[in-house]
């Protein structure tokens, strides 16, 4: 339980991690490429991360407790 | 109801039909998840609009995509302030699943100090509520655009204020999970409260990026 709990928060300290990172990238994106395209693709790859890790949308299919 | 049921006996079994359809809790749970995320799926019609309004009414002939002149350092903190609210409404509702109430009821609270944060950072701030004028370190702490300034001003307050709306309601529930949190009414078992109000969080969050880039890094400031 312990481990489960302690794989868990690194698995959110990861995701947060990546978050700030791309959050960064896309501010030099703007201000160096002005790239509409990459700083769209950046934001959906964002998306996709909070939606997968901290929505678990594949908790939609499966039916536990909670 | 025993009267009733013994003079009417179309009723009785109708009473009995009603116990036959309450469901498992983990079946109730999935129907809610599939509910919420129908809502979701619904709110983003919405955000889908104004995201296509700005494209459309900020696109100039001949410049193509243009943005309002914003401070660029007020956006990106308030990003991540809220960014770091996910976090903790994550580390919030992990701590409730392995039963660890404390943790729990500390990162909600967290999370709804940030998220009032960001409300004060887009509503005080960056609407400039007060029409204050602050640069400290460089930074434009104060907004200039009102309302009335055309499309760039009427844009950039719908899209902030209805995500501002969705923000302060979802601070409320953030407050009212850490509350019934610190009474103990959930467990590691049964907290679809939690995650309910964990998953409202995290698509508030969704909306924001990709708000944020739209109406800060997309496009020639004018």
């Amino acid at each position: 339980m312990d481990v489960q709990k302690k794989s868990a928060l690194r698995q959110g300290n990861i995701v947060i991690g990546v978050l700030a990172i791309l959050t960064i990238v896309e501010f030099f994106i703007a201000i160096e490429l002005d790239s509409v395209v990459l700083l769209f693709i950046v934001a959906l790859i964002k998306a996709a991360l909070v939606v997968q890790f901290f929505m678990h949308v594949y908790r939609l299919w499966r039916e536990e407790n909670h | 109801m025993s009267v009733y049921t013994k003079t009417h006996q179309g009723a009785q079994v109708h009473h009995e039909e009603d116990r036959g359809h309450e469901l498992p809790y983990a079946t109730q749970v999935k129907a809610n998840r599939l509910g919420l995320w129908l809502f979701f799926i619904s709110e983003f019609f919405l955000f889908g609009a104004l995201l296509i309004t700005r494209f459309y009414l900020w696109n100039e002939p001949g410049i193509g995509q243009t943005r309002p002149e914003l401070s660029q350092e007020l956006g990106l903190i308030t990003t991540s302030i809220l960014l770091l609210s996910s976090y903790f409404v994550y580390r919030g509702e992990t701590a409730v699943t392995y039963g660890d109430q404390k943790a729990f009821t500390r990162s909600f609270m967290g999370a709804a100090l940030l998220g009032l944060l960001f409300f004060v950072g887009v509503v005080v701030m960056e609407w400039n509520l007060f029409g204050i004028s602050l640069e400290l370190f460089g930074i434009e702490w104060f907004g200039h655009l009102k309302p009335s300034d055309g499309v760039y001003g009427g844009v950039f307050y719908m899209m902030t204020g209805m995500h501002a709306l969705h923000v302060i309601s979802g601070v409320g529930l953030l407050l009212v999970a850490w509350y019934r949190g610190r009474k103990g009414d959930y467990t590691p078992e049964r907290h679809w409260g939690v995650e309910g109000i964990a998953l409202y969080w995290h698509y508030v969050d969704v909306i924001w990026i990709f708000f944020y880039p739209a109406l800060y890094l997309i496009g020639k400031p004018v």
